[in-house]
């Protein structure tokens, strides 16, 4: 499972359960113990439990466990890059712009800050990326795919994305780098590999997209 | 009062308010240095009142340029101008009156650490007045970002160098509290009968001594690089800057939490009329908490690809166990309880739940999945608000509402103090939940605009609203400070009935703190003789 997209709601389907759970039980308790103290005239109960305490550590430990378990179980694939990737394409992030290039030559870069770069991806494939930096750290982020890796200059950040579904994928810059951070955008769009195929020879540039695909 | 005027005649100092500023009594500099810090507090919330504007009239009220200042600002005010300092000033004021001492360990250090507060933060803020305008490279000021080329400018300059005072000075003091409670404890007064606070204060000021020099060495190291270059090459200077950085800035989130839970504890035991549950448990969770603390920074780093995720991801979830203890003896503490529902017990219970929260969702950003989905957008801002201001600031107010009385002879109102209980506790949550919604979209921080969607305008026009309730009900407790202070209330040594040695003492107490102790035979000395006193009225 190299979706990010199906990691991220696995962990979270887990997650957060838990979480709303455990707060709703501590909640729950705390409002108990504060009607029943309201009307107490004197206080008293014994104030140490250590047993008990070491008992309750060693269940919060377990579920430390259990946690992570379901972590890395799912970290591990978004962490591996494939081997033979179909296709590797090199992107460069630099104030305040992106530019994307592929093995054959072709590439698209922004315009200006106004005309992200639209660029095209097939579908259902591992994209492998090879991310750098020319001046300060960008952040590469896809919220559609749930994931996003960080550009440093003079580093490669390389990783593997999976366009699940086919259609508009928003990419912003997620790691603030100055002025015009707020609007260093670059879309990507998921198509069948015959269309990629036809797409990457044609060295017509993409159309822009319309507004508001965004996610 | 006869020694302060032996030691105040020797200055030749006669200008009052420098006169103040010169006493080396620890609770005249403890006070001084609250005041500063809360009204750092002030100026970063107006900050935050202009950053919120602009989101909620989705761009047009500040610049690109100036909306980053603002939230360079924001967050360098409230962490290293406002909840550290106030949080270590709580310690040096009632760390050495918890402990039975008549002074503060090396109080000329205590002093020195006032004036590094101050002359840090006008130089940080000073920033404004300069032609290219106060730092922009946000509160952690990365490399390169924040290098020459990318960050030219004297407003960076003063940034570097007001850290670094404010953090040396914070160093001066976690030193003398460390020392305080380590070396001058009244007669009786074993490690295992410091009261819970002084306990918490001990585990900030470890973090503070271990954690501090690295946040000096990465300011000095981007100091040299501005001017020299060379010292933070290419991207391997990115990265080492980060790990300098996150050393000191993990650890720091703790100095930020943990003598507001001391606040809480103490606020909580006095107001349930019963000791402190599982008193030596908690000892062991906050030690073990503090040195796992040194061990989780890469958390930060978990998207760059330049750390062992995995590894940090286990230190950082590992965190739930000692905290889980910690919450256990909260809620320990008030079963069985005979409560007093007064504004700083009200605040604690605040604290207890809305902290709680702030403490889920940081597990949720431990597990890198998730992490690589939610770093860097709204849904960390909300969990951090969540922990330091729904959490700590609950916490604070629980301390101040506790122990007003304590440093002014004066009560506050209580109808007030509900007041602005219920306005804070609304304006928190309608402020920064919304955050998780639309982090958990994808807006991303930082962001003077964003893309036009009807539904993210919808959430930041609600969470606008929440910081305009949030400054009302600062209003309201600005309000009840000075008309306590006008129309006083006397308060006595000990209106609460509490436990620790802060309240057998006069209000406020005089220049070496104590008369006469009381005997110590348990963290909670004042319980142990009202008990004592009762067992001896029952027989007859």
């Amino acid at each position: 499972m190299r979706n990010s997209l199906h990691a991220y709601e696995h962990v979270r389907s887990i997650y957060f359960p838990i979480g709303i759970g455990v707060f709703a039980l501590i909640t729950l308790a705390l409002l108990g113990l504060l009607i029943a103290g309201a009307r107490r005239r004197r206080a008293g109960g014994r104030t140490e439990a250590t047993r008990f305490e070491a008992v309750y550590a060693l269940a919060l430990a377990c579920v430390v466990a259990f946690l992570l378990a379901v972590t890395y179980k799912a970290e591990t694939p978004l962490d591996t890059v494939a081997a033979h990737p179909l296709l590797r394409i090199h992107v460069t992030a630099a104030q305040w712009s992106w530019r994307l290039e592929y093995p054959n030559g072709r590439n698209v870069a922004s315009v200006s800050s106004w005309r992200p770069p639209v660029a095209e991806v097939p579908v259902g494939e591992e994209v492998e990326f090879w991310g750098s930096s020319r001046d300060v750290i960008h952040g590469f982020y896809i919220p559609r795919l749930r994931f996003q890796r960080q550009f440093l200059p003079g580093y490669v950040t390389r990783f593997d994305m999976t366009f699940g579904q086919p259609g508009f994928y928003g990419g912003a810059c997620s790691v603030y780098c100055g002025e015009q951070h707020a609007f260093m955008h670059f879309e990507l769009r998921a198509v069948p590999r015959a269309q990629f195929e036809s797409w990457l020879r044609s060295g017509a540039p993409a159309e822009s997209s319309a507004a508001g695909s965004r996610a | 009062m006869s020694s302060e005027g032996v030691r105040t005649a020797s200055l030749p100092l006669r200008w009052a308010p420098l006169r103040a500023l010169a006493s080396t009594d620890h609770k005249r500099v403890a006070a001084h240095a609250v005041a500063v810090s809360f009204a750092f507090f002030l100026a970063g919330g107006v900050l935050a009142l202009i950053m919120r504007s602009q989101l909620a009239a989705d761009g047009g009220v500040v610049s690109q340029n100036v909306y980053d200042e603002l939230f360079t600002m924001h967050g360098s005010t409230m962490v290293y101008l406002f909840v550290v300092p106030i949080g270590l000033a709580a310690g040096i004021y009632f760390v050495p009156l918890q402990v039975g001492a008549a002074e503060v360990a090396a109080p000329r250090a205590a002093l020195a650490g006032l004036w590094l507060l101050i002359a840090g933060g006008v130089a940080m803020w000073s920033g404004f007045l300069t032609s290219s305008g106060a730092a922009t490279a946000s509160w952690w000021g990365f490399d390169p970002l924040s290098d020459s080329i990318h960050s030219p400018g004297s407003g960076m300059e003063l940034w570097i160098f007001g850290v670094a005072l404010v953090t040396i000075g914070q160093l001066l003091w976690a030193g003398c509290v460390l020392m305080t409670a380590l070396r001058r404890r009244a007669p009786g007064m074993t490690l295992l009968r410091m009261p819970v606070f002084t306990w918490t204060m001990v585990v900030t000021c470890l973090m503070t001594l271990f954690a501090f020099p690295a946040l000096i060495l990465a300011l000095a190291l981007l100091w040299a690089q501005r001017h020299f270059g060379g010292v933070l090459p290419g991207g391997i200077g990115a990265v080492d800057y980060q790990q300098l950085f996150w050393f000191y800035g993990h650890p720091v989130v703790y100095v930020m939490f943990f003598p507001f839970v001391g606040m809480v504890a103490e606020t909580i035991s006095t107001f349930s009329g019963r000791r402190f549950f599982g008193y030596r448990a908690f000892v062991v969770a906050l030690l073990a908490f503090a040195g796992l603390s040194m061990s989780v920074w890469g958390h930060h780093m978990f998207t760059m690809g330049q750390v062992t995720n995995k590894y940090f991801a286990l230190t950082s979830t590992a965190l739930v166990v000692p905290a889980g203890i910690e919450y256990l003896d909260f809620l320990g503490t008030l079963w069985r309880g005979a409560l007093r529902f007064t504004t700083a017990f009200l605040f604690a219970i605040g604290f207890i739940v809305q902290f709680l929260i702030g403490g889920l969702t940081g597990i949720v950003v431990a597990s890198p999945p998730l992490d690589y989905h939610l770093n860097m957008t709204y849904f960390v801002i909300a969990h951090f608000h969540y922990t330091i201001f729904a959490g700590s600031a609950f916490g604070l107010f629980a301390g101040i509402y506790y122990w007003f009385p304590k440093v002014t002879g004066a009560m506050l109102r209580e109808g007030l103090g509900r007041v602005h209980f219920v306005l804070l506790v609304i304006g928190t949550n309608l402020t920064f939940f919304p955050m998780f919604l639309l982090g958990a979209e994808g807006m991303l921080r930082r962001i003077s605009a964003y893309p036009l969607s009807t539904h993210w305008h919808g959430l930041n026009v609600l969470s606008t609203i929440g910081s305009g309730v949030i400054a009302l009900a600062t209003i309201v407790f600005i309000v009840n400070v000075a008309v306590s202070l006008r129309v006083r209330r006397p308060a006595g040594n000990d209106p609460w009935l509490a436990h620790t040695l802060e309240w057998a003492t006069s209000s406020p107490p005089p220049r070496y703190n104590f008369r006469e102790l009381p005997p110590i035979l348990s963290y909670a000395p004042l319980l142990d003789l009202r008990e004592q006193a009762e067992r001896a009225k029952a027989p007859a």
